[in-house]
């Protein structure tokens, strides 16, 4: 039944993301329409892929550092994009591509350093160590972009960071081909983490005695949930609240194993970032709003309906 | 950044009603007329806080806080008065040889007051409010003036004229403002030309609205700004809108050397925009459509140019 | 015929990073398939360490160790996990989780990577919680339980994982005189009537001396005796390694170990 529920809500933002938005398109047109085409259904797909993409990662890594309040932006990779888009603008490289790659490559500059930093002394990525230093990494790459953007010239640099609160303006067909060439992979191994995740949840000697390997569990996990979140940073900016909260949400119904609680985060994500944007593109209409803002409003009441549903239980 | 991320879902209800909420300041308001002055061969102004700056003899050390004043300035005979500036006041050429003092959006206080004005004028804005109230505080002057539109312009062309003693040059520019927002309509250009959308920035979509000085322009030109209806100066719009309001013309601003088509109209989702498809672009360049100033006719003429230039 | 050696740990000493001393030395365990061992000695005496050794957790500096005949670093933790069952000390549950789940994490080293849950491991988890005598909990919350049921529970998980071996690392710490007996019971049960292999380590000498089969005792990383319980607690090797005086008094065919008074409050 739930995931039916889900199934249909996920098709429901779907189906209104592609209809709705604020240039008028009467239904006739709906297939033939240019805008629809070429702007709102690779919009709405990759706000599947990006929101599914941030919510598995945020589930994975509240899996991995044991702790409910861990995110995707958690181990200071919105830090390292914002750093390297404002890089990319302020020494002027050019291209269409610019700012994504830049924000990606940021983004995996600041993983392999929380990683790096993740091993110092044999912790061998220690969840609090992680923490720690992904808060470290993030704070010293927002203080060095704020410098930048203080010294160097306003206007341009001012818009990146509009652009790094997170909007699918950039989307078209071949950002979802290149999301589709990338995603699966990270996916998958994240997907395939999931029952070594539960015995990770009783401790990591006991996950051993188990008979999981958990160094490259650790790893694995890490990686993955990492390369995730780059691209969608790359892609779309940061867009906070959909890797908290949605695995809560999701466990709410379905519970802690992460078995079924991947794959419903996946879609739950999803189906959060297609409605949310397309509240982003109409509630203001002309104007559009920031859809993290949305995330956040839309998100906040489901939640709390979720949460008095399980605490009544 | 990630902090920030988080806290607009707290602070997001805050800010969306904050955004909304937002509306252009009152235009209509006619400016009050400059109360007599207080000591003879004193001035005396309102400024647009509202604020009295009252000086004893015309100001003769000037720090100027704003590019488009600076430019009025000179263009009022001030510029040998002029002993401040911001590092955007890059007009006229005679400009850049007086001190700089900042870039001014966060005024520095200290070297602002190193260079000892009698005067200091400074655009509107909360910060330089705080600002003006700090150097009251420190015993300088200073005024602080509208500039988003042509017709602050010519109120600020009074006022700064009062204040530096150039009444009768103030008086003629601001006469030569009103002509131009009062002229007859020029005739349209030819109608391939006429719809013009003025994009900033392309992710998130950015383009001028109708409350700037571009729309002013656009105007004046006898061209449709296609995001008019937008209030505030500058809004983001998603990208269908734009597809599906159909400008003839983009228009984008650059700095000089600028390619005559922006990178990212390369981008596949901007296609879908028929002017981008078909790479109709007006580059519009320098700090001649930044601000409103005494230029205001030749940025006209110059937009006038440019979008008779689109293929 | 000798039944068949499960573990076997020669001479091993380990070194922990930037420690002072070795935290073992030369110490040996050897277990066989029914037998029922008991790794005693006072706080910090390398209890904890010469079973992560046996078992291939940690690299020894001296001597070997082997699981069934094979170097135990040579097995990987998933084939491992079929052959040994371990109760830590220490577990965390940060989520909340039934009995029944908990106890078919058990079954994760015998299920494949993308496959479900076959009915064989389900048998498998009923059949552990039958031996652990939890059967009435199964549907239960686990922070709902009592510290000894919930100790019952976690043996039930490591029983299902149908290990050869299994490991208690103070099971019983914090449980009272029922639980504690109850669990040592069952401990001896599964050893008599199923064959495992056990290793204990506990701070109850007495229960031990009354279950165990054999008796290691550890005092700074050394093997002080090794043997039946009644050929190493005597008073004079418990008051050596505890510090502390004791008479022996026989129970039941077990010495009982009784703490002296120290005589300092003058009586």
């Amino acid at each position: 039944m739930r995931w039916l529920g889900l199934g249909v809500a996920a098709a429901a933002a779907f189906v209104l993301a592609v209809v709705v938005g604020p240039a008028h398109v009467p239904l006739a047109n709906l297939m033939t329409s240019d805008i629809v085409r070429s702007l709102r259904l690779p919009r709405a797909i990759l706000a599947f892929l990006v929101g599914g993409a941030l919510a598995l990662s945020g589930a994975s890594l509240q899996a991995l550092v044991r702790n409910p309040l861990a995110d995707p932006f958690l181990l200071g990779l919105s830090g390292g994009a914002g750093l390297g888009a404002v890089l990319a603008i302020a020494l002027r490289i050019g291209g269409p591509w610019a700012l994504p790659l830049a924000a990606f490559a940021g983004a995996l500059v600041a993983m392999g350093l929380v990683y790096r930093l993740g091993l110092v002394g044999g912790s061998a990525l220690d969840p609090r160590v992680l923490i720690l230093a992904g808060v470290a990494v993030g704070a010293f790459a927002s203080a060095v972009t704020t410098a930048i953007v203080s010294l160097s010239e306003a206007t341009q640099l001012r818009n990146a960071f509009l652009w790094l609160w997170g909007g699918l303006s950039g989307a078209s067909w071949d950002t979802v081909l290149v999301a589709c060439v990338y995603f699966p992979l990270p996916v998958l191994v994240l997907l395939a983490a999931a029952r070594p995740l539960d015995v990770l949840a009783l401790g990591e000697e006991p996950a051993r005695h188990l008979g999981a390997d958990v160094e490259p569990l650790k790893r694995r996990v890490y990686l993955a949930a990492s390369l995730l979140t780059a691209a969608a940073v790359a892609v779309s900016g940061v867009i906070g609240f959909v890797g908290l909260v949605v695995p809560h949400a999701m466990r709410a119904l379905w519970g802690h194993q992460h078995r079924p609680l991947l794959p419903a985060a996946f879609l739950g994500g999803g189906t959060l970032l297609a409605l949310s944007d397309t509240v982003a593109r109409t509630f203001v209409a002309p104007r559009e709003l920031p859809v993290g803002i949305v995330t956040a409003l839309v998100g906040v009441p489901v939640f709390a309906l979720l949460l008095r549903r399980w605490t009544a239980s | 950044m990630r902090r920030w991320a988080h806290r607009t879902h707290l602070a997001g209800l805050f800010l969306a009603a904050a955004a909304l909420a937002c509306q252009p300041t009152d235009r209509a308001t006619p400016p009050p007329p400059p109360p007599p002055p207080t000591s003879p061969g004193g001035v005396a102004v309102t400024d647009d806080a509202g604020r009295r700056v009252t000086l004893s003899a015309p100001a003769r050390r000037i720090v100027s806080l704003s590019p488009a004043v600076t430019e009025l300035l000179f263009a009022l005979g001030a510029g040998d008065w002029v002993v401040g500036r911001t590092t955007w006041c890059d007009y006229p050429p005679a400009a850049r040889a007086v001190p700089s003092v900042g870039d001014g959006l966060n005024p520095n206080l200290e070297a602002v007051a190193a260079r000892r004005p009698d005067l200091v004028i400074l655009y509107r804005s909360a910060l330089n409010e705080t600002a003006a109230q700090q150097l009251a505080r420190l015993g300088i002057a200073a005024a602080v003036v509208r500039q988003d539109r042509l017709e602050d312009l010519a109120r600020a062309a009074g006022l700064v004229a009062t204040l530096t003693g150039r009444g009768a040059a103030g008086a003629s520019l601001a006469r030569g403002i009103d002509s131009l927002l009062h002229a007859p309509a020029p005739p349209a250009p030819a109608a391939a030309r006429r719809r013009v959308a003025f994009v900033v920035w392309d992710n998130p979509p950015m383009v001028i609205g109708g409350g700037s000085y571009l729309d002013e322009l656009a105007t004046l030109a006898g061209t449709e700004n296609m995001f008019h209806d937008i209030p505030a100066a500058s809004a983001t719009v998603s990208l269908e809108t734009i597809a599906a309001r159909d400008p003839d013309v983009i228009a984008v601003l650059a700095d000089s050397g600028a390619p005559a088509v922006p990178a990212w109209a390369a981008r596949r989702e901007w296609q879908v925009v028929r002017a981008v498809r078909e790479r109709r672009f007006a580059v519009l360049g320098g700090s001649l459509f930044a601000r409103p100033s005494p230029r205001a006719p030749q940025a006209v003429a110059a937009l006038r140019r440019a979008l008779a230039a689109t293929r | 015929m000798d039944r068949e050696l499960i573990l076997d740990a020669r001479d091993v000493a380990y070194r922990y990073p930037g420690a002072v001393r070795d935290a073992l030395a030369g110490v040996s365990l050897a277990l066989r398939a029914g037998a029922f061992h008991a790794v005693l000695g006072p706080n910090g005496s390398g209890k904890t360490t010469l079973v992560r050794v046996a078992l291939g957790l940690l690299s020894p500096r001296a001597g070997t160790a082997a699981i069934l005949g094979r170097a135990a670093a040579a097995w990987s933790r998933r084939d491992l996990a079929r052959i040994v069952g371990v109760v830590a000390q220490r577990e965390e549950n940060p989520f909340p989780q039934r009995v029944r789940e908990t106890v078919l994490l058990g079954r994760f080293a015998h299920l494949s990577l993308w496959a479900g849950e076959r009915p064989e491991d389900h048998e498998a988890v009923s059949r552990a919680l039958e031996r652990c005598d939890v059967v009435p909990l199964a549907d239960r919350w686990l922070w709902t339980l009592s510290g000894g049921e919930y100790q019952r529970v976690r043996l039930a998980r490591a029983l299902a994982q149908e290990p050869r071996l299994l490991v208690l690392d103070e099971p019983t710490a914090s449980l009272d005189i029922r639980h504690e007996m109850e669990l040592f019971e069952l401990v001896r049960a599964l050893a008599d009537r199923h064959g495992l292999a056990v290793v204990l380590i506990t701070h109850h000498v007495n229960l031990a001396a009354r279950f165990a089969d054999q008796v290691l005792l550890l005092a700074e990383g050394r093997a002080v005796a090794r043997g039946s319980p009644a050929a190493v607690l005597t008073a004079e090797t418990v008051r050596r390694v505890f510090g502390w005086p004791v008479a022996i008094a026989p129970f039941e065919g077990a010495p009982q170990m009784i703490p002296l008074r120290s005589g300092k409050d003058g009586v």
